[in-house]
């Protein structure tokens, strides 16, 4: 079944590299998978998107209008894109940085604190692995035994440390999105 | 001793003008490679302009090249053939107008092959259009009255540039015009293929020429005009031998 | 071999690699700099040459001393560097020699926009630089089928003596998609070496002259081979997708990025019973002519031109083999903005029940 991704925030927050992740993910998984990165003019601080195509099949079109599922790591990603989003779909939003009132009522919305909980955890570069622990609770859209051996993989050469906050970030969205 | 023509030069006739130094600096050039027995290790680049015509006097593997881009054409021979000896023989227009960036760039990343600049200060092939070293007040069909620095700016000295980067192991200039200007630049077209052979680097070699055709000169008045006119303001001399100063 | 995630882009530079490629010399223009940054670093690894030109004219330049020196060269670049590399191009053609060229395009005129177009067709199909020649254009859709297109390319230039070009958008060179990369070929490299103009054949190893610049006599021959060259590529060398067309009663043609959003939206209109199908050409230049010719257009009412260009560029390709026997319509997006599934097929839609209001 096809499923739209999109993820959006600011440059810094690690956007791209939660994108480029779910679809590895996928790929692994045996899944077809497209990402597609949107920059804005700056790389740094600016706006960022990204959309991820996950299907079983081979993916036709990458691009999308409305997606099944949105990941709005700020308020403006939130305000930019929320109406871009099918009826049905999946909205979890970091909700330490979107502060508007989620409108829509079409939609499953599902807000995790993502930044209160990566600095609880003294790993507040980790705030985009506990928005993807929420996902996968909440969606399925990857298995959670190939996220975890695919972030296993991502942080093999780092020092040990770094593997067990994002392990720890992980299922602390896991367990957000499960309340 | 016995006096014949080069090996790799063809036994016709040279089509340059009467007077014209541009065989003379490819009889050199021929000379040197057959001393250095480099005849069949040889890869010549021609630029676009009078030199272009040696593709049919020379004899060897040889590649045309677009106008200016002779330093960057011998960039990607080089660099997929580094065992052969390369160079490029450019006129002002071709080196020092519209290849200005590829003649900089390429001694900048100090590439490993050699070029040797025709410097003639008019486009000949083109019919004596002022080039970037046409001398101040010099005559050309496109400077009427004379080139006016006002207006057209100052000739390219190239020697002078080009010894400012770093990467260039050997940069110096040679005048045709006199019998110890051509064995002077004979000795320095064979330091400078050495060289290369030994893997030094850049080395770029600049030929003063006349044009007696567009100087609308004699050939011997247009070799006086090179010790009255060019000789002063572009000096000859070796502005770079990183092989003597180190 | 299991597949992984891999960049348009990066995809496209490596399998040149594995094909062969072993000179690479570009300038940093975007969207394509992924092509150089990855090859700056393989091509090393490889025993090949990586060169930072000081401009596409020199880039361009340099590939053309390599491919002469016996390398599988390649060069890419953007609009306004393709525009750059024109010289070269041509050059390239004139002294028949191979190499393997990539446009990761833009929106346009001018500099346009830094976000994906398909703009550059005519360019890419027509005109690539002066003197009158033309390329084998591949135009892939998704990055497994950019991936075997590269792959290949080099196979087709020395074959023809003769660059071939890539045209992508921007979107395919910067998304990421999973591939199946191919082996590694085995080159040598000096035995692609192509002479075009070979002297003194009498001798065991003649000196060799590569040039671009002919007697007449010899000028108006070779460009006339080139007549054979054209009729061939179009017996032999087409490549193209044709979608349900067996019942279509309106044809879509597009290519790259814009074909798959198109078939998304064909697909989507099928299961309401409009009967479309699409013809996506792969090869640009050989153009699927064949392919309009032999419609029934008895039962065809109509074609959609769908591109990332405003008016579309390829349309008079399409006319050659529709010869009036049914109305082209054009929808697309351009200057940088792109397609989407929904207005597509909206707009797929709205031709349809137009033309038959």
């Amino acid at each position: 079944m096809k499923k739209a991704i999109v993820i959006s925030g600011s440059g810094g927050q690690g956007v791209m590299s939660m994108g480029i992740m779910l679809a590895q993910t996928a790929v692994a998984q045996d899944k077809c998978a497209t990402y597609l990165p949107e920059y804005g003019p700056e790389q740094r601080g600016g706006s960022a998107k990204c959309t991820v195509v996950i299907d079983d099949v081979d993916i036709i079109s990458p691009l999308v209008k409305n997606c099944d599922i949105f990941l709005a790591l700020n308020e403006q990603g939130y305000k930019s894109f929320i109406n871009n989003m099918a009826a049905g779909g999946v909205l979890i939003y970091n909700s330490s940085r979107v502060t508007s009132k989620i409108a829509r009522t079409d939609i499953t919305a599902v807000a995790v604190p993502a930044d209160e909980i990566a600095n609880s955890i003294e790993s507040p570069k980790a705030a985009n692995i506990v928005m993807l622990g929420a996902l996968i609770e909440k969606t399925g859209i990857v298995s959670l035994e190939a996220f975890s051996a695919h972030l296993e993989q991502k942080f093999a050469s780092k020092k040990p440390i770094v593997m067990e906050k994002n392990r720890l970030a992980l299922q602390k969205g896991i367990e957000c999105a499960k309340k | 001793m016995e006096y014949k023509k080069p090996a790799n030069l063809l036994p016709i006739q040279s089509g340059y003008c009467s007077g014209c130094l541009h065989g003379l600096a490819t009889r050199l050039i021929a000379d040197v490679i057959g001393e250095i027995d480099q005849v069949d290790n040889v890869f010549h680049v021609l630029p676009v302009g009078c030199s272009t015509l040696n593709l049919k006097y020379w004899r060897g593997d040889m590649i045309a090249s677009a106008h200016g881009r002779a330093p960057a054409v011998a960039t990607g021979y080089k660099r997929v053939n580094p065992e052969r000896l390369v160079f490029a023989y450019q006129g002002d227009g071709d080196l020092a107008a519209i290849g200005l960036a590829e003649i900089m760039s390429a001694a900048n990343r100090g590439e490993n092959f050699t070029v040797f600049f025709l410097n003639n200060q008019t486009y000949g092939m083109t019919g004596g259009q002022m080039a970037p070293t046409t001398l101040i007040g010099q005559k050309t069909t496109t400077t009427k009255q004379g080139r006016d620095p006002a207006t057209t700016g100052y000739p390219l000295k190239m020697c002078e540039l080009i010894s400012t980067l770093e990467a260039p192991y050997y940069v110096a200039r040679f005048a045709l015009n006199s019998p110890k200007g051509v064995t002077d630049a004979k000795k320095a077209i064979k330091k400078a293929f050495n060289y290369q052979l030994e893997g030094k680097g850049f080395c770029f070699i600049e030929l003063l020429s006349n044009c007696p055709t567009n100087w609308k000169l004699s050939p011997l008045d247009s070799l006086e005009y090179m010790n009255t006119n060019t000789i002063p303001y572009f000096v000859p001399g070796v502005y770079k031998d990183k092989g003597v100063d180190a | 071999m299991a597949k992984i995630l891999m960049q348009g882009c990066e995809a496209i530079a490596e399998a040149a690699v594995r094909g062969g490629c072993r000179f690479f010399a570009g300038y940093p223009i975007t969207p394509q700099n992924e092509i150089p940054e990855y090859l700056s670093s393989r091509l090393l690894e490889v025993g090949g040459a990586y060169v930072q030109g000081e401009s596409e004219v020199a880039s361009v330049n340099m590939v053309y001393g390599a491919s002469a020196g016996g390398a599988r060269a390649m060069t890419s670049s953007s609009g306004p560097g393709i525009s750059l590399k024109a010289e070269g191009i041509s050059y390239l053609v004139s002294a028949s020699l191979p190499a393997f060229i990539v446009n990761v395009s833009r929106g346009g005129p001018g500099l346009g926009s830094i976000q994906p177009a398909q703009q550059d067709y005519l360019q890419a199909t027509k005109a690539l630089g002066h003197g009158g020649f033309k390329l084998m254009v591949f135009a892939p859709a998704t990055i497994q089928e950019a991936v075997d297109l590269a792959y290949d390319a080099f196979e087709y230039a020395e074959r023809d003596k003769r660059p071939v070009f890539m045209l992508i958008d921007g979107c395919l060179g910067a998304i990421m998609e999973q591939v199946e990369l191919p082996p590694m070929k085995e080159v040598t490299g000096k035995e692609t070496m192509k002479i075009n103009l070979r002297r003194y054949e009498d001798e065991t190893r003649g000196p060799r002259t590569i040039t671009p610049i002919y007697p007449e006599i010899i000028l108006e021959n070779l460009n006339k081979q080139d007549v054979k060259l054209y009729d061939s590529w179009a017996e032999n060398d087409v490549k193209v997708e044709e979608f349900m067309l067996e019942d279509a009663e309106y044809v879509v043609c597009a290519y790259g990025i814009a074909a798959r959003v198109a078939k998304e939206a064909i697909i989507n209109l099928r299961q309401e019973g409009y009967k479309i199908g699409m013809i996506r050409p792969i090869t640009l230049n050989p153009f699927p002519k064949k392919s309009f010719e032999k419609l029934n257009y008895e039962q065809v009412k109509g074609i959609v031109d769908i591109e990332l260009a405003i008016p579309a560029q390829m349309r008079d390709d399409i006319a050659l083999g529709v010869k009036e026997r049914a109305p082209i319509y054009e929808y697309g997006r351009c200057g940088g903005i792109l397609l989407d599934d929904s207005d597509t097929y909206n707009a797929i839609k709205k031709i349809i029940d137009g033309g038959n209001a």
